[in-house]
């Protein structure tokens, strides 16, 4: 039923998009295909195995961020949060890597396929909770929050471009070279909780900070390293413009 | 007693510490600030038109108007116009203003609608002397100076294009389009 429902919708918004856009009848089939059985499912499959191996499966995430198994969802639903124990504000895949740490193991890098697919599982925990991020809990959250607006809104790169160029509510829906520019915060891209995603141009499982990446590059914004404060931040604070739309993971993207 | 008791307490606090350091230290956690550093602007920039700036050659027009339609020299299309580079003096790809990706023009093939559109300039925007070719070229240059909030591309105070370049493309937007 539910999935039914998703796919009205997605096939309305394409219907939208019409001719011009690049999705063509055969990538739009593809796509009404994968919502079915989204090839990602089979990563977070294989996530659930990698955590249980290497963290404890969920008790063993639970224990580690002091919550019960029973509160784990709505506490991952919070992600990006201050965890005082690593003293700082973290991403969930960071949150793993000293997990792993401390079960003396080498955490996966957080570019690799394990752990895009470990991170994916343990986000996906949080399944239809709706996204809780608080960005004035704390001082560390809201110094957070401030630095990825900052970073969100500052112009760089080769062609003097900001996200907020591309994304910001007034060029929000307009076309950019056949692509319609996405709504980060809405319930249909729901960027802060459909993410780690499938993508179809990419055929792979990756993560929102891989996806910030892509628009870097992209825009020729110099591309900025994974799990640095900044790229936190700016998971933070798009993650923030979605609060209460439900976590989907895995989310199914272009 | 006391003695063994705060030893016990100070070597528990030591191991914690210990235990918070080495597994935060297993957090991947680069530094981005000298990238960022590097990467941004400084403040906006008026310039002024160069003498002879806009010009009838249609080379120039022709490079103008690849350099508007185009993205970078790997993936290119279409004639290649003479006097237009493919790599830069490093050897690295050239990248062109991919213009059309928020504006649409004569002849474009997937132009956006972020920026306005642009067909029958001349017409539009040239002849009813709403714009003369100082502002396009600024616009073009730096748009901050025209709007501060603009989500238009930089080209000039980011060192994209040349002043020639920034010329080419004037000269080919204000032009007559056949
Ligand atoms: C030049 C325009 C441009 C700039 C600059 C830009 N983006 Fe994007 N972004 C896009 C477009 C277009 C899409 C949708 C592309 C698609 O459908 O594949 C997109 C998609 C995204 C998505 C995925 C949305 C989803 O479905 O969840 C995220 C997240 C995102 N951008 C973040 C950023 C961030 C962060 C920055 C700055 C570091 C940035 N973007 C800069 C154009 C841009
Ligand atoms: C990321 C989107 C984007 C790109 C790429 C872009 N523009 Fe624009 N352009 C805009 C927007 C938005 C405006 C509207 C004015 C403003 O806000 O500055 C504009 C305005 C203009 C104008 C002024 C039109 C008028 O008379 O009011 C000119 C000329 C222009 N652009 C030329 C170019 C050229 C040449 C390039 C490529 C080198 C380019 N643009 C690339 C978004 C863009």
């Amino acid at each position: 039923m539910k999935k039914t429902l998703i796919l009205l919708a997605a096939s309305a918004a394409l219907a939208f998009g019409g001719e011009q856009f690049s999705m063509s009848d055969a990538d739009r089939a593809m796509y009404a295909e994968m919502l079915e059985s989204n090839p990602a499912e089979m990563f977070v499959a294989g996530g659930a195995d990698l955590l249980e191996e290497h963290c404890g499966g969920d008790a063993g995430l639970a224990k580690f961020l002091d919550v019960s198994e029973e509160k784990l969802p709505e506490y991952i639903a919070g992600f990006p949060r201050y965890v005082k124990k690593l003293e700082g504000v973290v991403a969930l895949d960071q949150v793993l890597q000293a997990l792993m740490a401390q079960n003396k193991q080498k955490p996966f890098a957080l570019k690799s396929a394990e752990m895009f697919a470990m991170s994916a599982y343990a986000k996906s925990i949080a399944n239809d909770v709706e996204i809780n991020i608080d960005v004035t809990a704390n001082a560390p959250m809201k110094k957070a929050y401030a630095l990825g607006k900052e970073v969100y809104e500052t112009k760089r790169g080769g062609r003097g471009l900001a996200c907020l160029s591309c994304h910001s509510s007034d060029v929000i829906g307009s076309i950019l070279r056949t692509q319609p520019l996405p709504d980060l915060g809405d319930a249909e891209s729901n960027s802060g909780g459909t993410w780690p995603a499938y993508r179809m141009t990419k055929s792979s499982l990756t993560t929102i900070q891989k996806r910030f990446q892509g628009c870097m590059q992209n825009a020729l914004l110099a591309v900025i390293p994974l799990g640095s404060e900044e790229m936190v931040a700016l998971e933070v604070y798009i993650t923030n413009l979605g609060k209460g739309n439900a976590i989907a993971i895995p989310g199914l993207k272009r | 007693m006391n003695k063994i008791l705060t030893l016990a307490i100070t070597a528990a606090a030591v191991l914690t510490n210990t235990f918070a350091a080495d597994v935060r230290s297993a957090i991947e956690s680069p530094d981005a600030k000298k990238i960022l550093k590097k990467d941004y602007l400084g403040p906006a920039k008026k310039y002024t038109m160069p003498a002879g700036c806009i010009s009838n050659d249609p080379d120039a027009i022709a490079r103008g108007k690849f350099i508007f339609h185009n993205l970078n020299g790997g993936a290119a299309e279409g004639h290649f116009p003479k006097g237009l580079a493919k790599k830069l003096p490093n050897g690295e790809v050239k990248q062109y203003g991919n213009c059309v990706a928020c504006h649409n023009i004569e002849d474009a093939q997937g132009g956006g609608n972020i920026g306005p559109d642009l067909t029958n300039y001349k017409a539009y925007f040239m002849d009813t002397n709403t714009r003369d070719n100082a502002w396009v070229y600024q616009k073009i240059a730096d748009p901050r100076i025209d709007n501060e909030n603009t989500h238009m591309t930089i080209n000039l105070t980011t060192g994209l294009f040349t002043e020639t370049e920034i010329c080419e493309m004037t000269s080919y937007i204000v032009s007559e389009k056949k």
